[in-house]
């Protein structure tokens, strides 16, 4: 059926249009509200756009933040705990010299106030080796230290019997008090840690014990 | 094209919001009744309606105009985004299927008498008639009927051929006359 043909039936179907517009004209009109639904929806699009925008920013941001946190000096470098202080004055005190020449240098806040909890101010230069100088120290007690772990540390030459300075890079600690010791005094060192390392494990051990009985007990 | 159409689509490309606003004053009702046609129900339609004009104002750009009017090409993207909606949200659309011809034996004259003499009871059947239509049915008729478009303005709507249009036009008269004895049996 060619086009004007269809349009003479257009004109000739009088039912069918007046059906058609009848329809059309009972079908629900469009709501008063509906194109303004649609601004605020297309209002909204940018936001989204807008908050892309800004995410870059805000991670740029995030990662300087970050960089400045990793550059800035530890906490531990920093000597300021009093507690800590007061803590490790204590062990130059706890080890057994066995000579007179194999004493270790102790700083004298070491040496004057052993267990008080009087805040000690650390030297200014921590790289700087403290000048030796010998001081008899009696031995107060012979309780094993356990904060200090066994680090690898480059032994003095038993021959010479001189005292070797040791730096920050031998020893993992931060007291400049404690810089200097001994080769005997490093293996007692040693020794108390693994001995602290083992009862630590038995204690581990009693503690799962008393757990598995009291679950079988259970 | 009309000036004031020159000065919309200009409008429209810039992303203006005074020419999408004036863009939904002029096609607004037309697009809606379009879509409200093919979709059933107000909220899936008001949901179609809007995914039109955002289409519409998003390929504005997309627009040739030696192709067709404005209306037209919104009209396109209605009836898409419609069969589209329908397709996707499968929902049940129950009409007339002649899988056995039957329609099609139906004579021109017997089918001219039908829709040409004027009758108010038949204008009722043929309503009720339309309501057994396919959709892409339903609307070309409405098309070609009622917004009294061209063959060529609807093959462009509907993605077809002119005489594609033609022969469902001249399909869907007989099938609605069918349809019009089936309910008077």
């Amino acid at each position: 059926m060619n086009e004007d043909k269809l349009i003479a039936l257009r004109q000739q179907d009088q039912n069918l249009r007046d059906a058609i517009r009848q329809d059309e004209v009972e079908r629900p009109q469009m709501p008063a509200d509906l194109n303004a639904r649609l601004m605020q929806r297309m209002g909204t699009k940018p936001q989204t756009t807008r908050i892309r925008k800004l995410w870059p920013w805000l991670a740029a941001a995030c990662v300087a933040a970050f960089i400045v946190v990793l550059i800035a000096p530890p906490k531990s470098d920093v000597p300021t705990g009093e507690r800590q202080v007061t803590a490790k004055v204590e062990q130059p005190a706890k080890v057994e010299p066995q000579g007179n020449e194999l004493l270790t240098e102790v700083l004298p806040e070491a040496k004057t106030q052993p267990t008080t909890d009087v805040p000690v101010k650390s030297p200014r230069p921590l790289h700087k080796p403290v000048a030796a100088q010998p001081v008899a120290v009696e031995p107060v007690a012979t309780e094993p230290l356990l904060a200090q772990a066994p680090a690898p540390v480059e032994t003095a030459q038993p021959d010479n019997e001189t005292m070797t300075t040791l730096t920050e890079r031998d020893i993992p600690i931060t007291r400049p008090e404690n810089y200097q010791y001994t080769p005997e005094e490093l293996a007692l060192l040693k020794k108390q840690a693994n001995e602290a390392y083992l009862k630590w494990v038995e204690l581990e051990l009693e503690i799962s014990k008393c757990n598995l009985e009291q679950t079988a007990q259970k | 094209m009309t000036e004031t159409d020159f000065h919309l689509i200009q409008g429209l490309r810039r992303q203006s919001p005074k020419a999408q606003q004036q863009m939904l004053g002029r096609y607004g009702n037309d697009v809606f009744a379009q879509v409200a046609r093919l979709v059933p129900g107000l909220e899936n339609a008001e949901e179609v309606y809007q995914d039109v004009f955002i289409k519409v104002f998003k390929n504005i750009g997309s627009y040739d105009e030696e192709k067709s009017s404005l209306k037209t090409w919104i009209s396109r993207i209605a009836y898409n985004e419609s069969i589209s909606f329908l397709r996707h949200k499968s929902m049940p659309v129950v009409y007339f299927e002649d899988r056995e011809g039957e329609a099609e034996k139906l004579s021109e004259t017997e089918v001219e008498a039908t829709f040409g003499q004027p009758n108010q009871e038949t204008v009722q059947l043929i309503r009720a008639a339309l309501k057994h239509l396919p959709p892409d049915e339903h609307a070309i008729i409405t098309m070609f009927y009622y917004e009294e478009m061209s063959l060529k303005e609807i093959a462009y709507v509907t993605e077809s051929i002119s005489t594609t249009v033609a022969s469902k036009l001249s399909r869907t008269r007989k099938k609605l006359c069918k349809i019009i004895k089936m309910l008077q049996s």
